[in-house]
């Protein structure tokens, strides 16, 4: 953590609203992709950005300075994702006009078929993801989403690096196994002509 | 699947997720160049990264946020009004005269003794409510006073002897 944040957070303990403020400019497009990522769901990502901010004022004396700052306020962040799935109990979107659901990009040619293939692989993807364990889910959201690397991800959930690495496993392979059906649409609703799966492997 | 195979596959998430050593990696993908099968499971978790994090890229790239900031700050200020109520009622408690334990039976207390006493204290002045005096005259003898009594519908008529002595009759 760098002196400056380090002050910032000093004084946001103290109660500085103004230093929040800059804590919120800095991270609230990385809570809203976590939020977003867990619920898929716009509204319920905003609500869910505005009560970790609220949440994240109020309990931000506990924060002691052992880990980073931004691991404290990610794991804030999925631990508030998750209980806000699991009140409403979210299911995929049901509409493709549904306001806050999943707009595909202007990239894409909007035909109807490609606009149905999104909409599905969106309600299939949400399906999937609430299948998961919510250990495995935040590993999903924390590597794939967020690109966090192992050691930070153990920070966030609190647990070693085995154990984030075997969540990650276990969760690759169930989203896996629940999208077999879905392997290639991708490189379908991406526009590909020859219909061929999504994206060729790494370069070597 | 090759011998090899099944020693690549633990280290091919790993090499997926970059988190490998110089010489895993070179192992890793000396393997992939031969091995079609393990080619596809990398493709396979390249497509499922793909699918999980494109529409979030979205998301964040099309919002706006629109007054999240204002509403954060409002419910912080509507929290902090709300703490000096119990900020006072924190006070209250911790004066030990305000301690339920003893307020509470104090009160009761008052109220029993309140109760009792109001019922001692009308008891105590009964009167003649609805008396009045019809008539009072004044003789040498003796002073008479009637009184008409409403109520019972009586009618009292009281004869007493200047001031030391008196005597009625009804």
């Amino acid at each position: 953590m760098n002196h400056e944040e380090t002050k910032l957070i000093s004084r946001c303990q103290q109660g500085d609203q103004e230093a929040l403020k800059e804590i919120y400019d800095k991270y609230h497009k990385k809570v809203y992709r976590i939020a977003y990522g867990v619920v898929r769901h716009r509204e319920e990502a905003l609500d869910i950005v505005q009560e970790v901010f609220i949440k994240l004022f109020r309990s931000i004396k506990n924060f002691k300075g052992r880990s980073h700052f931004f691991t404290y306020l990610y794991r804030m962040v999925m631990n508030t994702a998750i209980d806000h799935a699991r009140k409403i109990g979210k299911h995929p979107l049901s509409s493709l006009d549904e306001e806050g659901g999943f707009q595909p990009s202007d990239e894409i040619e909007k035909g109807p078929e490609r606009l149905f293939l999104h909409k599905e692989l969106e309600e299939r993807l949400n399906w999937a993801m609430n299948k998961l364990p919510a250990e495995q889910r935040a590993a999903l959201v924390f590597r794939e989403i967020e690109g966090l690397s192992y050691q930070e991800m153990a920070e966030a959930m609190g647990c070693s690096i085995g154990t984030v690495m075997s969540r990650l496993h276990y969760s690759r392979k169930r989203m896996q196994e629940l999208l077999k059906d879905y392997v290639g649409i991708l490189g379908q609703s991406r526009g590909l002509s020859d219909g061929s799966k999504g994206q060729s492997p790494p370069e070597l | 699947m090759k011998d090899s195979c099944s020693s690549v596959s633990k280290l091919i998430e790993k090499y997926f997720d970059q988190e490998i050593t110089s010489k895993e990696r070179f192992f890793v993908e000396g393997h992939l160049q031969n091995c079609p099968a393990c080619r596809e499971a990398l493709s396979s978790m390249e497509e499922l990264r793909t699918l999980i994090k494109v529409p979030v890229e979205e998301a964040v790239r099309n919002e706006d946020f629109p007054w999240l900031w204002q509403k954060i700050e409002r419910k912080i200020r509507l929290q902090e009004k709300l703490t000096w109520w119990q900020f006072l009622r924190s006070w209250l408690d911790a004066s030990p005269l305000f301690k339920r334990k003893v307020w509470i039976p104090a009160v009761v207390t008052i109220g029993v003794l309140l109760f009792i006493t109001a019922q001692i204290f009308f008891k105590e002045f009964p009167s003649y409510p609805d008396s009045s005096v019809v008539e009072y005259v004044e003789s040498e003898t003796h002073h008479v006073m009637v009184y008409d009594l409403e109520k019972a519908k009586v009618t009292v008529i009281w004869l007493f002897e200047g001031l030391e002595e008196e005597s009625s009759t009804s």
